[in-house]
Protein backbone atom coordinates (compact mmCIF):
# COMPACT_ATOMS: atom_id res chain seq x y z
CA UNK A 1 0.00 0.00 0.00
CA UNK A 2 1.18 3.56 -0.73
CA UNK A 3 2.74 5.14 2.36
CA UNK A 4 1.00 8.46 1.59
CA UNK A 5 -2.42 6.90 2.30
CA UNK A 6 -1.33 7.05 5.94
CA UNK A 7 -0.99 10.83 5.69
CA UNK A 8 -4.79 10.96 5.38
CA UNK A 9 -5.03 9.78 9.00
CA UNK A 10 -3.96 12.83 11.04
CA UNK A 11 -2.98 10.94 14.21
CA UNK A 12 -0.45 8.82 12.27
CA UNK A 13 1.62 11.98 11.62
CA UNK A 14 3.21 11.55 15.07
CA UNK A 15 4.49 8.05 14.26
CA UNK A 16 8.14 7.24 13.50
CA UNK A 17 8.95 6.60 9.79
CA UNK A 18 9.70 2.89 10.42
CA UNK A 19 6.35 2.46 12.20
CA UNK A 20 4.54 4.07 9.29
CA UNK A 21 6.42 1.87 6.87
CA UNK A 22 5.48 -1.27 8.84
CA UNK A 23 1.80 -0.24 8.84
CA UNK A 24 1.82 0.52 5.12
CA UNK A 25 3.28 -2.93 4.40
CA UNK A 26 0.43 -4.86 6.01
CA UNK A 27 -2.56 -2.50 5.79
CA UNK A 28 -4.95 -2.19 2.87
CA UNK A 29 -7.87 0.11 2.04
CA UNK A 30 -11.53 -0.69 1.45
CA UNK A 31 -14.30 1.45 -0.03
CA UNK A 32 -17.75 0.99 1.48
CA UNK A 33 -21.18 2.16 0.31
CA UNK A 34 -23.51 4.24 2.55
CA UNK A 35 -25.59 2.06 4.90
CA UNK A 36 -23.10 -0.83 4.80
CA UNK A 37 -22.79 -2.98 7.93
CA UNK A 38 -19.07 -3.30 8.48
CA UNK A 39 -19.19 -5.23 11.76
CA UNK A 40 -21.86 -7.15 13.62
CA UNK A 41 -22.02 -7.07 17.41
CA UNK A 42 -20.95 -10.37 18.98
CA UNK A 43 -19.09 -11.71 15.93
CA UNK A 44 -15.33 -12.40 16.21
CA UNK A 45 -13.19 -9.27 15.90
CA UNK A 46 -10.96 -10.05 12.92
CA UNK A 47 -9.93 -6.59 11.75
CA UNK A 48 -9.23 -3.11 13.04
CA UNK A 49 -10.04 -0.04 10.95
CA UNK A 50 -9.03 3.61 10.69
CA UNK A 51 -11.45 5.89 8.92
CA UNK A 52 -9.80 7.70 6.00
CA UNK A 53 -12.94 9.48 4.74
CA UNK A 54 -16.70 9.48 5.33
CA UNK A 55 -18.65 8.79 8.51
CA UNK A 56 -19.78 5.67 10.38
CA UNK A 57 -21.52 4.89 13.65
CA UNK A 58 -21.36 2.26 16.37
CA UNK A 59 -24.69 1.03 17.69
CA UNK A 60 -26.29 -1.55 19.90
CA UNK A 61 -29.85 -2.78 19.69
CA UNK A 62 -31.89 -4.01 22.66
CA UNK A 63 -34.21 -7.08 22.33
CA UNK A 64 -37.17 -4.77 21.52
CA UNK A 65 -35.23 -3.35 18.57
CA UNK A 66 -34.50 0.06 20.14
CA UNK A 67 -31.18 1.38 18.88
CA UNK A 68 -28.61 3.22 20.99
CA UNK A 69 -25.84 4.95 19.07
CA UNK A 70 -22.63 4.62 21.08
CA UNK A 71 -20.26 6.59 18.91
CA UNK A 72 -19.95 8.31 15.59
CA UNK A 73 -16.69 8.09 13.69
CA UNK A 74 -15.16 10.53 11.23
CA UNK A 75 -11.80 11.17 9.61
CA UNK A 76 -8.91 9.40 11.33
CA UNK A 77 -10.93 7.65 14.04
CA UNK A 78 -10.01 4.04 14.88
CA UNK A 79 -12.85 1.50 14.72
CA UNK A 80 -13.04 -1.77 16.68
CA UNK A 81 -10.07 -0.94 18.85
CA UNK A 82 -11.66 -2.06 22.13
CA UNK A 83 -12.92 -5.35 20.60
CA UNK A 84 -9.46 -6.25 19.26
CA UNK A 85 -7.85 -5.55 22.63
CA UNK A 86 -10.48 -7.27 24.78
CA UNK A 87 -10.13 -10.78 26.14
CA UNK A 88 -13.03 -12.40 24.23
CA UNK A 89 -12.09 -10.65 20.94
CA UNK A 90 -15.73 -10.19 19.94
CA UNK A 91 -17.12 -7.09 18.23
CA UNK A 92 -18.51 -4.84 20.97
CA UNK A 93 -20.98 -3.07 18.68
CA UNK A 94 -22.45 -3.10 15.19
CA UNK A 95 -20.74 -0.62 12.88
CA UNK A 96 -22.70 0.97 10.03
CA UNK A 97 -21.49 3.47 7.44
CA UNK A 98 -23.42 6.74 7.16
CA UNK A 99 -21.89 7.85 3.87
CA UNK A 100 -19.42 6.54 1.33
CA UNK A 101 -16.50 5.50 3.44
CA UNK A 102 -12.85 4.60 2.89
CA UNK A 103 -11.14 2.68 5.66
CA UNK A 104 -7.62 1.51 6.30
CA UNK A 105 -7.79 -2.12 7.37
CA UNK A 106 -5.41 -4.08 9.60
CA UNK A 107 -5.90 -7.76 10.40
CA UNK A 108 -6.08 -8.66 14.10
CA UNK A 109 -2.73 -10.46 13.90
CA UNK A 110 -0.97 -7.51 12.22
CA UNK A 111 -2.59 -5.17 14.70
CA UNK A 112 -1.16 -7.14 17.65
CA UNK A 113 2.23 -7.51 15.99
CA UNK A 114 2.45 -3.73 15.47
CA UNK A 115 1.47 -3.11 19.10
CA UNK A 116 4.20 -5.45 20.31
CA UNK A 117 6.93 -4.10 18.03
CA UNK A 118 6.29 -0.37 17.86
CA UNK A 119 5.87 1.49 21.19
CA UNK A 120 4.80 4.71 19.44
CA UNK A 121 1.90 2.79 17.80
CA UNK A 122 0.82 1.35 21.19
CA UNK A 123 1.08 4.78 22.85
CA UNK A 124 -1.09 6.26 20.11
CA UNK A 125 -3.74 3.57 20.62
CA UNK A 126 -3.61 4.06 24.38
CA UNK A 127 -4.34 7.74 23.88
CA UNK A 128 -7.28 6.84 21.59
CA UNK A 129 -8.60 4.36 24.15
CA UNK A 130 -8.46 6.98 26.90
CA UNK A 131 -10.37 9.44 24.69
CA UNK A 132 -12.99 6.80 23.84
CA UNK A 133 -13.35 5.83 27.51
CA UNK A 134 -13.87 9.47 28.50
CA UNK A 135 -16.61 9.82 25.85
CA UNK A 136 -18.32 6.61 27.01
CA UNK A 137 -18.23 7.81 30.62
CA UNK A 138 -19.85 11.09 29.55
CA UNK A 139 -22.50 9.19 27.56
CA UNK A 140 -23.30 6.91 30.52
CA UNK A 141 -23.60 9.95 32.81
CA UNK A 142 -25.80 11.73 30.24
CA UNK A 143 -28.16 8.77 29.92
CA UNK A 144 -28.51 8.19 33.63
CA UNK A 145 -28.45 11.73 35.03
CA UNK A 146 -30.06 14.06 32.56
CA UNK A 147 -33.59 14.47 31.20
CA UNK A 148 -34.12 13.85 27.46
CA UNK A 149 -34.60 17.61 26.95
CA UNK A 150 -31.22 18.25 28.56
CA UNK A 151 -29.56 15.49 26.54
CA UNK A 152 -30.87 17.03 23.31
CA UNK A 153 -29.66 20.50 24.31
CA UNK A 154 -26.22 19.10 25.22
CA UNK A 155 -26.05 17.22 21.93
CA UNK A 156 -27.02 20.27 19.84
CA UNK A 157 -24.33 22.33 21.59
CA UNK A 158 -21.79 19.55 20.99
CA UNK A 159 -22.65 19.39 17.26
CA UNK A 160 -22.52 23.17 16.84
CA UNK A 161 -19.13 23.34 18.57
CA UNK A 162 -17.54 20.71 16.30
CA UNK A 163 -15.05 22.02 13.74
CA UNK A 164 -15.36 21.27 10.89
CA UNK A 165 -19.17 20.90 11.05
CA UNK A 166 -20.10 17.24 10.82
CA UNK A 167 -22.43 15.92 8.11
CA UNK A 168 -26.11 16.26 8.99
CA UNK A 169 -27.90 14.00 11.46
CA UNK A 170 -31.45 12.77 10.86
CA UNK A 171 -34.03 12.90 13.67
CA UNK A 172 -33.79 9.09 13.95
CA UNK A 173 -30.02 9.27 14.35
CA UNK A 174 -30.25 12.03 16.97
CA UNK A 175 -32.90 9.99 18.84
CA UNK A 176 -30.74 6.88 18.77
CA UNK A 177 -27.76 8.85 20.04
CA UNK A 178 -29.51 10.46 23.01
CA UNK A 179 -31.52 7.37 23.93
CA UNK A 180 -35.03 8.33 22.87
CA UNK A 181 -37.36 8.06 19.86
CA UNK A 182 -37.78 10.21 16.77
CA UNK A 183 -41.15 11.72 17.77
CA UNK A 184 -39.71 12.99 21.05
CA UNK A 185 -36.82 14.67 19.20
CA UNK A 186 -39.30 16.30 16.79
CA UNK A 187 -41.47 17.56 19.66
CA UNK A 188 -38.50 18.89 21.65
CA UNK A 189 -37.08 20.70 18.61
CA UNK A 190 -40.47 22.38 18.15
CA UNK A 191 -40.47 23.33 21.87
CA UNK A 192 -36.93 24.75 21.60
CA UNK A 193 -37.97 26.76 18.56
CA UNK A 194 -41.08 28.14 20.27
CA UNK A 195 -38.92 29.13 23.26
CA UNK A 196 -36.49 31.00 20.97
CA UNK A 197 -33.58 28.68 21.77
CA UNK A 198 -33.15 27.60 18.16
CA UNK A 199 -34.23 28.68 14.70
CA UNK A 200 -34.94 26.24 11.91
CA UNK A 201 -34.75 26.85 8.22
CA UNK A 202 -34.87 23.85 5.97
CA UNK A 203 -32.35 21.37 7.32
CA UNK A 204 -30.39 24.05 9.17
CA UNK A 205 -30.76 24.43 12.93
CA UNK A 206 -29.24 27.63 14.29
CA UNK A 207 -28.66 27.81 18.02
CA UNK A 208 -29.74 31.24 19.29
CA UNK A 209 -28.70 31.56 22.91
CA UNK A 210 -25.75 29.73 24.41
CA UNK A 211 -26.53 30.62 28.05
CA UNK A 212 -30.16 29.49 27.92
CA UNK A 213 -29.31 26.30 26.03
CA UNK A 214 -26.51 25.56 28.50
CA UNK A 215 -29.05 25.98 31.34
CA UNK A 216 -31.44 23.50 29.68
CA UNK A 217 -28.50 21.14 29.16
CA UNK A 218 -28.00 20.99 32.94
CA UNK A 219 -31.61 19.97 33.77
CA UNK A 220 -31.39 16.74 35.72
CA UNK A 221 -33.76 13.78 35.50
CA UNK A 222 -35.76 13.92 38.73
CA UNK B 1 -21.85 23.40 4.32
CA UNK B 2 -24.85 24.31 2.10
CA UNK B 3 -28.26 24.03 3.78
CA UNK B 4 -30.18 20.95 2.69
CA UNK B 5 -33.23 22.30 0.80
CA UNK B 6 -35.12 19.06 0.34
CA UNK B 7 -34.74 15.61 1.86
CA UNK B 8 -32.74 13.23 -0.32
CA UNK B 9 -34.45 10.19 -1.77
CA UNK B 10 -32.48 7.03 -2.49
CA UNK B 11 -34.60 5.55 -5.27
CA UNK B 12 -32.78 2.22 -5.09
CA UNK B 13 -34.35 1.69 -1.63
CA UNK B 14 -37.85 2.87 -2.64
CA UNK B 15 -40.59 0.21 -2.78
CA UNK B 16 -43.11 2.57 -4.49
CA UNK B 17 -45.54 2.49 -1.56
CA UNK B 18 -46.51 6.13 -2.44
CA UNK B 19 -46.88 7.13 1.24
CA UNK B 20 -44.52 10.09 0.95
CA UNK B 21 -46.24 11.54 -2.12
CA UNK B 22 -49.78 10.98 -0.81
CA UNK B 23 -49.18 12.28 2.72
CA UNK B 24 -46.78 15.19 2.08
CA UNK B 25 -48.68 18.19 3.54
CA UNK B 26 -47.30 20.49 0.84
CA UNK B 27 -47.91 18.21 -2.18
CA UNK B 28 -44.22 18.58 -2.90
CA UNK B 29 -43.79 15.06 -4.34
CA UNK B 30 -45.19 13.25 -7.36
CA UNK B 31 -44.87 9.53 -8.00
CA UNK B 32 -43.11 8.65 -11.24
CA UNK B 33 -42.09 5.31 -12.65
CA UNK B 34 -38.73 5.44 -10.88
CA UNK B 35 -40.25 6.62 -7.55
CA UNK B 36 -41.12 9.96 -5.93
CA UNK B 37 -39.71 13.16 -7.41
CA UNK B 38 -39.96 16.76 -6.20
CA UNK B 39 -42.47 18.99 -8.02
CA UNK B 40 -41.35 22.24 -9.56
CA UNK B 41 -41.96 24.88 -8.27
CA UNK B 42 -40.59 23.45 -5.07
CA UNK B 43 -43.05 23.65 -2.18
CA UNK B 44 -41.16 21.42 0.27
CA UNK B 45 -40.86 23.04 3.71
CA UNK B 46 -38.49 20.39 5.08
CA UNK B 47 -41.14 19.38 7.62
CA UNK B 48 -39.56 15.88 7.88
CA UNK B 49 -42.94 14.08 7.57
CA UNK B 50 -41.91 11.99 4.57
CA UNK B 51 -38.72 10.80 6.24
CA UNK B 52 -40.74 9.54 9.21
CA UNK B 53 -43.32 7.88 6.99
CA UNK B 54 -41.01 6.09 4.57
CA UNK B 55 -41.02 2.40 5.53
CA UNK B 56 -37.75 1.55 3.77
CA UNK B 57 -35.47 4.37 4.95
CA UNK B 58 -35.22 5.68 1.37
CA UNK B 59 -35.79 9.27 2.50
CA UNK B 60 -33.14 11.06 4.55
CA UNK B 61 -33.63 14.56 5.87
CA UNK B 62 -30.41 15.45 7.70
CA UNK B 63 -30.19 18.42 10.05
CA UNK B 64 -27.03 20.47 10.44
CA UNK B 65 -26.45 22.49 13.60
CA UNK B 66 -24.52 25.75 13.89
CA UNK B 67 -24.34 28.72 16.24
CA UNK B 68 -26.25 31.84 15.22
CA UNK B 69 -24.57 35.25 15.16
CA UNK B 70 -26.40 36.38 18.34
CA UNK B 71 -25.81 33.16 20.27
CA UNK B 72 -22.87 34.34 22.42
CA UNK B 73 -23.16 36.53 25.50
CA UNK B 74 -21.29 39.77 24.80
CA UNK B 75 -18.11 40.12 26.84
CA UNK B 76 -17.28 43.78 27.37
CA UNK B 77 -14.04 43.27 29.32
S1 LIG C 1 -40.12 17.30 3.98
FE1 LIG C 1 -42.32 17.66 4.29
S2 LIG C 1 -42.84 19.13 2.68
FE2 LIG C 1 -40.87 18.24 2.10
S3 LIG C 1 -41.40 16.53 0.77
FE3 LIG C 1 -41.20 15.70 2.84
S4 LIG C 1 -43.29 15.71 3.65
FE4 LIG C 1 -43.25 17.08 1.87
S1 LIG D 1 -42.42 6.45 1.29
FE1 LIG D 1 -40.34 5.66 0.80
S2 LIG D 1 -40.72 3.66 -0.12
FE2 LIG D 1 -42.68 4.76 -0.16
S3 LIG D 1 -42.70 5.77 -2.18
FE3 LIG D 1 -41.85 7.24 -0.74
S4 LIG D 1 -39.63 6.93 -0.90
FE4 LIG D 1 -40.59 5.14 -1.82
Amino acid sequence: MENDVLSKIPMFSSLQPDTRLAISRCAFTRQLAPGYTLLIEGMPAEHGYFLISGEARALRMNPEGRVQVLARFSNGDPINLISLLSKDKANRATIETLSEVTVLVLSASDFHRLINRFPDFSALLLHQLATRLAKMTDLAADLSLYAVRARLARFLIELADLKPSPAGWTQDEIAAHIGTVRDVVGRLLRDFEAAGLIQRQGGQITLQNRDQLAAVAQEQDL
Amino acid sequence: MADPITPSINLSLCNHCTLCAVLCPEDALTMREQGPVFNIPLTCTYCLECEGLCPTGAIRAPLTVTWGAQSESINLS
